[in-house]
């Protein structure tokens, strides 16, 4: 019980926060007039447009918390929320620089070598150069510890072979971040002996073939390692660290606005259209899930305060992935009742068009990044009872 | 929150814990009144907590108000505390004497009576915390004006009932009644900013009793064995307990968000649309879990949770009743959505966007 905290520290929203919430707002709404895109749901893991992330790594709103010396601007971790919700809502193509921004780039400043921070984190910064994740594997996807790919120790470095799988939008990235056994398999100590490494993807012996999913988009991938050589200085952090970097990066990933916005696009769509009519029930439902969606934000906005604080709250951050991603999901069950989805045509229909793609998209909520039933044990070993 | 803030706090939890044992619970329901309990309440002043210091009172903040509210309701304290401080609050709010009793605020959050030529007209169905001598506090409407009258127990037809959960509710009927006090007309206080401030000490209350039974939740599982190991290492028990977690800490976001915001307000009882989307989401958000919550608790206690002895009724009992109150989640939400769809259609959000005022 002590670990869960059911106090959340208010975030400290400022003039700068706001002001560039509305530089962002207005950025995306002149290019949405502009067409330059269209606005998709789940877009911060279908919409792969390398262009437009170039152009928000032109305006400095990628990698924004990291020190100037390597591209960042040393703003604040809501200065990052309120970038990547504003993109969230408006359902802009950014699933190219995600990860990057979010993950792979906070991995480089943590524990790698001084020229990759040097040589990468600016490119990451300027929305040119984007990385994968690689962790799943053909045999191993919630028993992540079970991974396979193995990495030999040679001369001057390291030689990595393995599939990874379902790293999302690989074909476009220049790099993958791989999770790799290094050390004996050992049953007792399953956690030991992985180490994370970055792999250039157009290295030599490296395939990625790109799967095509059940929405039509063919965002993840299946990548495969013959025997390819890194370099000694492609190991993040220490040798056998892997697991421990994989699991403090977590309160993070799953505590974000992506976690139960990724539907809001369509829900956004809807209320617009339905507004002047709106009465009785259905502004009940609509109600219902503005609440939880008001209430879940005002969550995730307070872990990302834990974690401005310096704490760890994984449990919370488990909660908010777990309660988050399930009502992204009923979001679209309950506004079936009034928009029925049923056409894989929408015949220029904008709402029909984002309702069917929720739907054909949303069973992957609950799955990524650690299943719904993973985070609950999570959170159960976080109240002593495992 | 203020250091003092966190004192008083701290000394209203000793003082639950050492006189609101869930025995003590049980016996203010079905047999002997908490003596102790009502004795230590007052003489630590917890029932004028929001009543300014040159009013004789301790002057706690907003913040510390709600917060004592989410602790009392913890410990399912069965004496009129929480309904005595806000009726002190409007009391002081109104410039009107605090007395030295038990208080009651005599509104359901459904239409006011009405004051005219100085008498007052009106029925009150469901007023909380009115008990055999309680001073009554009732908002009145003057031409749509709000103004407080008071008036004594035995001065009035009550009819005594109790909730769910066996706390103290009333019908009160007024005809032409005259008050003691009858203050003026009320600056920044309405009728659906009476109802939200209420609102949200119910929302307060269910976050509070979500976090004890979370605890006896969680409690119950690790000791309670069955098939040789403790239930708790079961998964499907796990999952559950998670999923009260997650209730939880969700309600008790969205409270601490609307308090926030209503401890920055300078008319509290305004019912302005700064307050209203917070204050409706706390509400939605906590009675919505109620019925999770409560059900989840229950099927992981097995039938020990059913029984009158052990105190998790106490608490599914109260939430079921505290839903209810003062807008369920059907009203709120119900609200939330016209005036979302409202203010679309009038122009009054950002690029007509839903997004710019749920992110508000």
């Amino acid at each position: 019980m002590d670990s869960i905290r059911f106090n959340f520290p208010a975030p400290a929203i400022d003039d700068s926060v706001d002001s560039l919430r509305m530089d962002v707002r207005s950025f995306l709404q002149e290019e949405i007039r502009n067409g330059s895109f269209r606005p998709g749901t789940d877009c911060w893991c279908a919409g792969i447009d390398p262009e437009f992330s170039r152009k928000l790594g032109e305006r400095g709103w990628i990698g924004v918390t990291w020190p100037k010396q390597y591209g960042g601007r040393e703003l604040s971790a809501l200065h990052r929320y309120v970038i990547t919700e504003e993109l969230l809502v408006a359902g802009a193509p950014v699933h190219a620089h995600w990860i990057a921004d979010r993950q792979s780039g906070p991995l480089i400043l943590a524990t790698g070598s001084e020229e990759m921070k040097q040589t990468i984190l600016p490119r990451i910064a300027a929305g040119e150069c984007f990385v994968a994740l690689g962790l799943s594997e053909p045999e191993s996807g919630s028993d992540l510890a079970s991974v396979r790919t193995r990495a030999h120790r040679v001369e001057g470095g390291w030689e990595i072979t393995g599939t990874k799988l379902w790293s999302s939008g690989a074909q476009s990235c220049q790099y993958m971040t791989v999770l790799a056994r290094t050390g004996e398999r050992n049953e007792k100590k399953r956690h030991e002996g992985l180490t994370q490494f970055l792999v250039p993807l157009d290295s030599p012996g490296v395939t990625v073939r790109g799967i095509r999913d059940m929405s039509g988009v063919e965002h993840f991938n299946e990548s495969h390692f013959e025997k390819v050589f890194v370099a000694d200085d492609a190991v993040l952090g220490s040798v056998g660290e892997g697991w421990k970097q994989i699991t403090s990066e977590l309160a993070l990933e799953r505590s974000g606005p992506e976690r139960f916005l990724s539907t809001f696009v369509a829900l956004e769509k809807s209320i617009q259209q339905g507004a002047a009519s709106m009465e009785g029930h259905q502004a009940r439902v609509v109600g219902s899930i503005l609440a939880r969606i008001r209430a879940l934000r005002a969550m995730s906005l307070g872990v990302a305060a834990l974690l401005g604080q310096g704490q760890s709250p994984d449990v919370e951050a488990a909660l908010v992935k777990d309660l988050g991603t399930r009502l992204e999901q009923d979001i679209i069950e309950r506004l079936r009742e009034f928009w029925p989805i049923q056409l894989k045509q929408n015949f220029g229909d904008e709402l029909q068009y984002l309702l069917s793609d929720s739907l054909l998209r949303q069973p992957s909520f609950t799955l990524r990044g650690g299943t719904n039933e993973v985070l609950k044990g999570i959170v159960a070993r976080g109240m002593g009872l495992r | 929150m203020e250091q003092t803030d966190q004192l008083i706090l701290d000394t209203a939890y000793r003082l639950f814990s050492d006189h609101c044992g869930a025995e003590v619970v049980n016996q203010a329901e079905i047999g002997e009144p908490p003596g102790k309990l009502h004795d230590a309440v007052m003489a630590a002043g917890l029932p004028l907590a929001w009543v300014p210091e040159k009013a004789g009172g301790v002057g706690g903040s907003l913040a510390l108000g709600f917060n004592l509210i989410r602790q009392a309701a913890s410990f399912a304290v069965p004496v009129p505390l929480v309904d005595t401080m806000v009726a002190n609050l409007v009391l002081a709010e109104s410039g009107l004497e605090v007395a030295d009793t038990w208080a009651a605020l005599v509104f359901d959050g459904g239409q006011l009576p009405v004051v005219d030529n100085g008498t007052v007209t009106g029925v009150v169905n469901n007023a909380p915390g009115v008990v055999s001598g309680s001073l009554l506090v009732v908002p009145v409407s003057d031409q749509g004006l709000v103004r407080v009258a008071t008036f004594a127990f035995d001065n009035l037809a009550i009819e005594e009932s109790e909730s769910l959960a066996g706390e103290a509710r009333a019908r009160v009927t007024m005809e032409g009644a005259s008050p003691v006090q009858l203050s003026p007309v009320v600056d920044g206080m309405t009728e659906d900013g009476l109802r939200q401030f209420c609102a949200l000490v119910r929302a307060s209350q269910i976050a509070g009793a979500f976090e004890k039974i979370t605890g006896l939740t969680v409690g119950y599982v690790k000791e309670r064995q069955q098939f040789g190991r403790p239930l708790g290492k079961f998964q499907a028990i796990q999952h559950k307990v998670a999923d009260i977690a997650g209730e939880c800490a969700l309600a008790n976001a969205a409270v601490e968000q609307a308090i926030r915001m209503l401890s920055e307000h300078h008319e509290p009882f305004s019912g302005d649309n700064v307050a209203f989307l917070p204050v409706a989401t706390a509400k939605v958000v906590t009675s919505e879990g109620a019925a999770t919550v409560s059900r989840l608790a229950h099927q992981s206690h097995g039938a020990m949770g059913f029984s009158f002895e052990y105190p998790l009724q106490q608490y599914s009992r109260r939430i079921w009743s505290w839903r209810e109150e003062y807008g369920s989640e059907f009203y709120w939400s119900e609200r939330i959505g016209m005036s979302v769809a409202n203010d679309i259609c009038h122009g009054r959000a950002e690029a007509g966007q839903v997004w710019d005022i749920v992110s508000r």
